[in-house]
């Protein structure tokens, strides 16, 4: 039987980046459909596929690290260098919805009243629900750290329930702003202040959505003891996602919610 | 609505703690076993039938879209006749 003589991971033949991209095009071409045709069916395959690859791609790369063990020294190496990458490529991303926020902001328009927030818009108080949620953010960064800790001090009852905590915060925060969403007297159709509200809140809040679903993943992956005190990449890529949407928050709450 | 979140939240860590009480196994090394079997199984289909009923069904729904959102792309395509 041959064995490799270096450290890197040379991965078995798989079919999921064929069917990801494909899953891609369905998606696209889905909301051409929807948008032009009023056909629901081909953006329906799209999610179903994007999701069922999503899965099995990251299924199987729990088996690779924690089943055969392929993740070693320089392989999470490139992994690390990877997540911290997509990251920066996520913060880009929003720093383009702050842009244009400012742009409408700083210089409010006559059409607009001359004024942030424009005429007739009630912008809501930040001193409310807003608050509460960035109460809810903070105190998830803080559990996740608790977790974190205990986890590296193989302490397995705390480490279990400081992530139950972070992904309980994480849905309570989910939970509030939908209500607001629901509750808002001004809608994302209401000019340049709902556009950049909605799309802006609107993106975190499915980032939230995409963290809690990571964390929740590791909890199970916590409770079934894949993780060990030293070699728990997963956990920390979960937690640097987190910190991130903790952090662009912070920025929508002081921009947006405060400032605006 | 809160309320019920908060029952939501109790349910969530009762059940979490009880899990620690009734002691999960660690079946770890169990699937390490599976999954370093010298067979030649790729590793997207090592993990027993259900894997290659899984792979069938995402290959099959993808073929099917492909060739769905091609057929839709060519009726687009076509200008609708006017009577």
């Amino acid at each position: 039987m041959a064995h490799q003589t270096h450290a890197y991971h040379m991965v078995d033949p798989s079919p999921w980046p064929l069917t990801g991209a494909t899953a891609a095009l369905l998606l696209t071409s889905g909301l051409a459909m929807w948008f032009h045709y009023n056909s629901t069916t081909l953006m329906t395959l799209g999610l179903l596929t994007t999701l069922m690859t999503m899965m099995q791609w990251w299924r199987d790369i729990v088996r690779e690290s924690t089943f055969q063990g392929h993740h070693t020294m320089p392989v999470q190496k490139g992994l690390r260098y990877g997540m911290i990458l997509f990251i920066t490529s996520e913060v880009f991303f929003f720093i383009g919805f702050f842009w244009a926020f400012y742009h409408s902001s700083l210089a409010p328009t006559p059409e607009l009243g001359g004024s942030w927030p424009p005429t007739g818009i009630h912008p809501l108080n930040p001193f409310e629900v807003p608050l509460l949620n960035t109460a809810v953010l903070l105190a998830s960064g803080v559990t996740i750290t608790w977790a974190h800790h205990s986890l590296m001090a193989a302490n397995r009852n705390q480490s279990i329930q400081a992530l139950t905590i972070t992904v309980t915060l994480g849905l309570y925060f989910t939970a509030l702003q939908a209500m607001e969403y629901y509750e808002a007297p001004f809608t994302i159709a209401d000019g340049v202040y709902g556009s950049t509200f909605f799309v802006a809140t609107g993106f975190h809040g499915l980032h939230v959505i995409i963290g809690s679903t990571f964390l929740i993943v590791c909890l199970l992956r916590l409770i079934k003891f894949h993780f060990t005190t030293a070699h728990h990449f997963g956990f920390e890529a979960a937690a640097w996602y987190w910190h991130f949407v903790d952090v662009v928050w912070l920025f929508l709450y002081i921009s947006i919610y405060w400032w605006g | 609505m809160l309320r019920n979140l908060l029952a939501l939240r109790q349910i969530s860590q009762r059940t979490i703690s009880t899990a620690s009480r009734r002691q999960v196994k660690n079946r770890v090394p169990e699937m390490q076993k599976i999954f370093q079997e010298d067979n030649g199984i790729p590793v997207h289909l090592k993990g027993g039938v259900i894997d290659g009923l899984l792979y069938r069904t995402t290959m099959a729904l993808t073929v099917f879209g492909t060739c769905y959102a091609v057929y839709e792309l060519i009726v687009a395509a076509m200008p609708k006749k006017v009577k």
